[in-house]
């Protein structure tokens, strides 16, 4: 139900304008609770990247940014998870393993592609050994750009997905 | 040609006898072994070795020609051990084949690549069809054996590529008996990325972006790197302030890494406090490389021929929040030292022998903290290096614990090279400016990351493009070590061990 309403959302790729501020935690509870029921699980993917993007993703967790604070964590296993956070360009020897993972994760398996690589190979785009994106081999539903993204934006990018999908708006 | 760098050209065997012969008197350290395509120029293909001196800041680089039709040599592997991946990533990348090499398996390319492919070679091609087999990875086309161990009560445990923390993707194999770890083989590569052939697509200014982009935390030293190996093959002489600026900026990165480092191992240890104690400080310092340079990475500063933002003009903010930074951390050490249950499991915990690191060829913290006293920063001073007063930490303990302390060292030592850099002030433009790159030229470039040495060897082609760019970053020298470390831990102590030596997938799989 909510991969529809996310397909109907976000058709094809589409590019957030996202502030670097700092998320507020009352509007954002505000926005993830109807949705999310207060609890929005992410497994994230490293499909080739060159490590910048987990370090960002990694500090999502420091008490700096704290984004569990709102009901958002990283779990350890994809069956455990709403949504995948893929980074990288997805280099072909990953290719399989990130088919495999989204197989394992339950619906609605949203995927949201992080950092300028997985949008569309970024600076390794052309190469042989790389695709052109996560797109390229599993569909996204929502893209953060970024060299890579600092923890703020992704948050921010998390953010605006809720309030699409709650006000239904493309 | 830089004045460091002396060229001896061999015979094949000659080539194998004289390595081992240097190998063998104790007084170098072997480097890197690589080699190049130079069909169209020479007729054959060159491998290269290279050694440094100790002591003297000297690279020796032996090298021989092999012909197209006879693509095999005596391997050097069974005299030098270090050398056992090089030989393999040529063997994949190349197809030149180290005759009586222990294990021919193949390095960087898994089961689905094709057989007889080697993307280096010039005039290699590939065909739609095998590229999406290859990412599809249904078909086996050269099956890997992972090396079984057999035996009553052995327990096979294969993890990953994808792991249960953010990390990146790798898989391993553990051969256990009850909890102890007795083998362990990892298979890595999964993020191969092609990055060495990628090069060769731009041009050298282009791929300093690039450079950045082999191994994320490490983004400044290999920019460096590889901007120092392209000015001196260029012959560019970089002014002293852009000299500065780079030694600075690499102090500040060893800084965050070391320090998220050590509060990393808290995690393999289940210290809550000390994790996220680590992790305020490294965030504190990413925020203050973003005030500073505009990126929390350190991007964007390297270009061919200098740097393109003085950092000292913020030197201020640099003092006060270095000055912030060292109060938190020398808490944050406090804290560490004094709780015993994180000791305890550092201590003769992952133990790794100065014997095999040798033997190895490890660098960096993991080869200082095993008693090797190997730091590029000293062994050939670059940018300020040679003026500063410091020296390389080492440790003979060789466990998880000296790991840890080097790096606590170093950290101290980077604060006190970061103060000495601000009470001088240093001259020059920002950068030179560099048009054309000399055709048919070639030269090294280095510099100590966190981790450990990287060197970047670059040659130009007839038009002044990149005709070869061989990157070899710490953690290929590193990864090989890692079993050795683990063998007779138990399987709890494994990411702890893994933390500990912190190496970069993506900058060994390139």
């Amino acid at each position: 139900m909510l991969k529809k309403i996310l397909k109907n959302i976000f058709t094809g790729n589409r590019t957030l304008d996202v502030k670097e501020d700092n998320v507020s935690p009352v509007q954002l509870k505000k926005k993830m609770d109807p949705v999310f029921g207060r609890s929005l699980r992410i497994r994230q993917v490293d499909a080739g990247s060159c490590n910048a993007c987990e370090w960002e993703c990694t500090a999502l967790t420091n008490p700096v940014y704290d984004i569990q604070r709102y009901g958002i964590d990283l779990v350890a296993s994809p069956r455990h998870a709403d949504l995948l956070l893929v980074t990288g360009p997805v280099s072909r020897q990953m290719e399989l393993a990130l088919r495999q993972t989204l197989d394992a994760t339950p619906e609605p398996k949203i995927v949201v592609a992080c950092g300028d690589c997985a949008i569309d190979g970024g600076i390794y785009k052309g190469s042989y050994a790389v695709n052109k994106g996560v797109d390229s081999v599993i569909p996204v539903d929502l893209v953060i750009p970024g060299c890579p993204p600092e923890p703020g934006r992704i948050m921010e990018a998390l953010v605006q997905m809720m309030e699409d999908i709650r006000q239904g708006r493309s | 040609m830089p004045e460091n760098e002396r060229y001896i050209e061999l015979e094949a065997n000659r080539f194998r006898d004289h390595c081992i012969a240097l190998y063998n008197s104790g007084r170098y350290y072997p480097r890197l072994m690589f080699a190049a395509d130079l069909r169209q120029s020479n007729d054959c293909f060159r491998i290269y070795m290279v050694f440094s001196e100790k002591e003297k800041d000297i690279f020796h680089i032996p090298f021989f020609d092999l012909k197209e039709n006879a693509p095999v040599y005596k391997s050097l592997t069974p005299d030098i051990p270090a050398v056992h991946w090089y030989e393999r990533e040529i063997r994949d990348m190349f197809g030149l084949i180290p005759e009586g090499h222990p294990d021919l398996r193949r390095l960087v390319f898994h089961d689905s690549f094709p057989s007889d492919s080697y993307p280096l070679r010039k005039d290699w091609t590939i065909s739609r069809t095998d590229l999406n087999e290859w990412g599809e990875g249904l078909i086996k086309k050269e099956a890997y054996k992972f090396m079984e161990v057999e035996g009553e009560g052995v327990h096979e445990i294969p993890v990953g590529p994808v792991h249960a923390g953010i990390i990146e993707p790798g898989h391993f194999r553990f051969s256990t008996v009850g909890e102890t770890i007795f083998f362990l083989e990892p298979r890595l590569f999964y993020t191969h990325k092609g990055i060495e052939k990628h090069f060769e697509g731009m041009s050298f200014f282009d791929g300093v972006r690039l450079a950045e982009r082999v191994s994320g935390t490490s983004s400044f030293s290999h920019s460096a790197a590889y901007c120092m190996a392209v000015e001196r093959m260029a012959d560019i002489e970089i002014s002293e302030k852009a000299a500065a600026v780079r030694t600075m900026l690499l102090e500040l990165e060893r800084l965050y890494n070391h320090i998220g480092d050590i509060g990393n191992m808290c995690a393999g240890t289940g210290v809550a406090i000390g994790n996220t104690y680590g992790a305020v400080i490294k965030e504190d310092l990413l925020q203050f490389n973003k005030r500073l340079t505009g990126s929390r990475y350190l991007r964007g500063i390297n270009i061919i021929g200098g740097v393109t933002s003085d950092v000292f003009l913020k030197a201020d903010d640099i003092l006060n929040t270095i000055d912030a930074v060292t109060v938190e951390y020398k808490k944050f050490m406090k804290m560490l030292l004094g709780t015993i249950s994180h000791i305890e499991r550092l201590e003769n915990t992952g133990k790794l022998s100065k014997d095999i690191a040798l033997r190895l060829g490890v660098t960096g913290v993991a080869a200082r903290a095993s008693g090797i006293n190997d730091d590029i920063r000293k062994a050939h001073p670059h940018f300020l290096y040679d003026d500063l007063d410091f020296e390389p930490h080492t440790s003979g303990k060789c466990d998880v614990y000296a790991r840890m302390m080097v790096r606590a060292e170093e950290v101290e030592c980077s604060i006190s090279i970061i103060n000495a850099l601000l009470e001088n002030s240093y001259n020059g433009d920002l950068s030179s400016s560099v048009k054309t790159i000399p055709a048919g030229s070639s030269a090294l470039g280095y510099t100590e990351t966190p981790r450990g040495s990287v060197f970047y060897w670059v040659m130009s082609d007839s038009k002044g493009m990149p005709h070869r760019v061989k990157l070899r970053s710490p953690s290929f020298c590193n990864w090989p070590a890692v079993p050795f470390a683990v063998h007779g831990e138990i399987v709890p102590d494994f990411p702890l061990c893994n933390k500990s030596f912190n190496l970069s997938y993506s900058g060994s799989d390139m």
